[in-house]
């Protein structure tokens, strides 16, 4: 199992709860490794402009688009991770991203939020979609931990989208076929992070 | 919906973890006796975040803080916050490769903005908490304190708060000087010094020493995390015991139900 | 009511706090209360104006005219007598002398924060009983009462009333008054002023006269242990008293006044038998005294904290069963070269003394060391 390291996340508390889990990890920042992998584990924390460039410098984007949509490789994106997979993010001005879920990442504004403040930081509740792989064994509307100002929600009918609500609905989980990104963090969320990420890892 | 939080602050000095009591340091253990009476691959079940502080006096010795850092975090899965001493970008990036998430600066919030919005440029904000000591003052009402509760900075704490706001941090650590290590709960007439509609997320500390503190604290909705650094208060079983006080009162925490030592390590995985 | 269901030993628990049955002259409510928490709930409701003009009133009538001293204060530079001392001075404007009986086995950060004190601005005189007199009688104190420093005990009785005649002074202050914060004799809860022959019937439990003797040691030696004779005591009307009457005692309330006036400093380390680290530090022998306390009644140092924790709110009784696990009833190796040495015992006859004085019901000895068959609920 291979964890993406693009220098700018903590991928050892990734690594952590794989291995607890009895999991092989990798962790690499070589597109070649990537391409030969069985599963891809995309982290994220920061800046999204920032984190293209990584990926486009080092070539992983071509790495990761090409075992994602062309060989069927099982890919969890986490947090910007997640975001990273989408169309395009709107911090500092436009930024294409890697195009694998049909979504634009947006700021959660003061409106959408209500009451909230931003950005959002916390356990907050999940409703899991109809025929979800990943939240399977967990209990109803399931508790993870969230720390993002962004957020997406992918259009079309072709995956299954988990919601979570701050002030606006939006993209908790998504699956489709062999794509699993999360927004929020398995490896924060206790119990109930570690049940899905086995989930994960059986799909 | 989201929840509140419930957060266990950790103070590490020269191999022991301390407790504080209006900031004077107590040495109760080292990271064995810690495992051994907290049981920290449970703690997770018991708190929401984990904060973890280098309290050391004269230097910060920070391999030695790392080093356990890496230790603690190694079956904790929750947010981790890492703090003290930090006072460059490759000290940040230090913590965060050691297993924290977040880094929680104090002495430079003020004395180096600079230093803040290159951290939030390269991590993010919501990587950031910033810790705030306050301390009633004869003449101000509050006054900030800096460098380990020591200094104490000129000016209106009011002020300074309303300032914070527009910097770019993700939790704000509101701590009480005078009710440190006091058990005599919190003081929550700090949340007073906070402008309206306060907008980061707010973790309020100092004082607590049992549920009906941290109960108190959290019906507050200027609050929106609680943390004790009462490492003798909850030794044992005390955190896992005050969660479930809170909960059954309807305070609104994080559920779990599951049992994380039933997915250690199953042989039949890839 | 789980707590005292299973009753291994005849043992029961305050329901409230954790102090045990066995305690000497502790006596529990219809809830299973003990009598020191009734009497911190009653404190709660208790009006404390008749008790602060009592106070006054009697400030009052010894206040002095600011040159002869007007008030005497046993203090050891810990956190209670340190507090009386900066309430009579510097609160109410009395003229205090402070007198500090010099402990057996004095330790430094007891010496230090003797000196701080000293230094934060007090008129203070320091009492050397002779060294061979109290070596003696805390040696008898511990052998024959399991009291291991009973010379000391004395000494801050008879010392400190010598020192009031001798200077003039007609107002005592002590701090504490266990009786009636503990459950005792509950004669003072009303009528708070004493003499001195209630002193020794009540707190030095009458009787210690047959200790002097038993001592045989000379005479001289023994001065700082006697009380002034009848002629003395008469020259001077004495009123003794204790501040816990006159205003709420809280312990903690009273570490924190000692550490922001006094210049109080705690000790680095937690210290042993219990989690807290800024009570008691001055003297190598409670330690000793509070395991041998232990041994007697089944409960010690780490217990004592952890009910004072508790009557103050500080922590539910869940969380003090769990400190009190892990912390009382702590061997005082750390000083056990220095204990046989002033005793000049050795092991043997030292654990010889412990064997005689621990609670059988209580303790089984396993591999040299007695070991509890409780477990505090």
């Amino acid at each position: 199992m291979t964890v993406v390291d693009i220098g700018l996340s903590n991928t050892r508390s990734v690594l952590n709860a794989f291995q607890y889990l009895g999991a092989e990890t990798e962790v690499t920042g070589d597109p070649k490794s990537v391409l030969s992998a069985e599963v891809i584990v995309l982290p994220g924390v920061g800046s999204y402009r920032r984190a293209m460039e990584r990926l486009w410098e080092s070539q992983l984007s071509d790495a990761i688009t090409t075992s994602a949509q062309e060989n069927g490789t099982k890919i969890l994106g986490i947090c910007l991770g997640m975001q990273l997979l989408c169309r395009s993010g709107t911090e500092d001005g436009i930024t294409p991203g890697l195009g694998i879920i049909p979504a634009d990442v947006a700021v959660f504004t003061t409106p959408d939020v209500r009451a909230g403040k931003i950005p959002h930081v916390g356990f907050n509740s999940v409703r899991p979609a109809d025929g979800s792989v990943l939240f399977e064994g967990l209990p109803q509307n399931p508790d993870f931990y969230f720390v993002h100002s962004f957020q997406m929600m992918p259009e079309g009918a072709g995956g299954t989208t988990s919601l979570c609500n701050y002030g606006i609905d939006f993209a908790a989980a998504y699956e489709h076929e062999n794509i699993f990104p999360t927004q929020f963090h398995p490896e924060k969320s206790q119990a109930n992070g570690l049940q899905l990420l086995k989930n994960f890892l059986e799909a | 919906m989201l929840k509140k939080r419930l957060v266990f602050t950790l103070l590490f000095s020269d191999g022991s973890f301390m407790l504080s009591r209006n900031f004077r340091l107590q040495r109760i253990g080292d990271l064995e006796w810690l495992q051994r009476n907290y049981v920290f691959s449970n703690i997770s079940e018991a708190i929401d975040e984990l904060v973890i502080l280098n309290v050391s006096r004269s230097e910060p010795q920070m391999n030695q803080f790392t080093d356990m850092l890496k230790q603690l975090t190694k079956t904790c899965f929750i947010p981790v916050a890492a703090g003290g001493w930090v006072r460059e970008a490759n000290q940040a990036h230090q913590l965060l490769r050691s297993g924290a998430d977040k880094v929680v600066l104090n002495t430079p919030i003020f004395g180096e903005p600079e230093l803040i919005e290159q951290l939030a440029g390269q991590f993010g904000r919501q990587c950031l908490v910033a810790s705030v000591d306050l301390a009633r003052s004869a003449t101000e009402g509050y006054e900030f304190r800096v460098a380990g509760g020591e200094k104490a900075l000129p000016g209106s704490a009011r002020k300074r708060l309303i300032e914070l706001q527009d910097r770019p941090i993700g939790d704000l650590y509101l701590n009480s000087v005078d009710r440190d290590g006091t058990g005599q709960g919190y003081d929550l007439e700090v949340l007073d010094l906070l402008p309206q509609d306060f907008g980061v997320p707010v973790i309020l500390a100092g004082g607590a020493g049992n549920a009906n503190h941290f109960e108190a604290g959290l019906l507050d909705d200027r609050v929106d995390a609680v943390s004790t650094a009462h490492l003798l208060n909850f030794i044992g079983d005390g955190l896992h015991r005050a969660r479930e006080n809170l909960i059954a009162r309807g305070i609104h925490l994080p559920v779990r139900d599951l049992d994380i030592r039933d997915l250690r390590a199953s042989p039949r995985l890839p | 009511m789980s707590v005292n269901d299973a009753s291994d030993n005849h043992l029961t628990y305050c329901m409230n706090c954790l102090a045990m049955s066995t305690r000497p002259r502790i006596s529990f409510d219809a809830r299973g209360w003990c009598n020191a928490c009734v009497w911190m709930e009653r404190k709660v409701a208790l009006d404390w104006e008749p008790r602060k003009m009592k106070l006054a009133k009697l400030l009052d009538k010894h206040r002095g005219d600011g040159f002869r001293f007007d008030c005497i204060v046993p203090v050891s530079g810990g956190k209670d007598g340190s507090y009386v001392a900066h309430n009579l001075q510097n609160v109410h404007g009395m003229n205090p002398l402070c007198v500090t009986v010099t402990p057996p086995l004095a330790l430094d950060l007891g010496e230090r924060n003797l000196r701080n004190f000293v230094a934060s601005g007090f008129n203070h005189i320091s009492v050397n009983p002779h060294p061979v007199a109290m070596q003696r009688l805390n040696t008898i104190g511990f052998r024959d009462m399991g009291f291991p420093y009973y010379g000391w005990l004395l000494a801050i009785h008879s010392t400190i009333i010598r020192v009031a005649i001798n200077f003039g002074v007609g107002l005592i202050f002590y701090g504490e008054d266990g009786e009636v914060e503990y459950g005792g004799t509950q004669a003072t809860m009303e009528e708070p002023i004493y003499d001195v022959q209630y002193m020794k019937d009540v707190y030095l439990e009458g009787g210690y006269e047959n200790v002097l003797i038993k001592a045989e040691i000379p005479e001289s030696t023994l001065s700082l242990f006697r009380f002034p004779d009848s002629y003395e005591l008469a020259e001077v009307k004495l009123d003794i008293t204790h501040w816990s009457y006159f205003e709420n005692w809280d312990p903690y309330r009273n570490y924190l006044v000692a550490k922001e006036f006094c210049g109080l400093e705690e000790a680095e380390e937690t210290n042993a038998g219990t989690f807290t680290n800024f009570s008691q530090n001055d003297q190598a022998l409670y330690a000793l005294h509070t395991y041998m306390m232990y041994l007697k009644f089944g409960f010690g140092r780490a217990n004592q904290d952890a009910c004072i924790e508790v009557r103050r709110g500080a922590m539910d009784r869940d969380q003090a069963v769990n400190l009190v696990r892990l912390y009382d009833g702590h061997f005082p190796e750390e000083f056990l070269d220095e204990y046989l040495n002033y005793y000049e015992m050795d092991r043997g006859e030292f654990d010889a003394v412990l064997d005689r004085w621990v609670n059988r019901e209580l303790f089984a000895k396993v591999d040299g060391y007695w070991r509890p068959n409780f477990e505090v609920r």
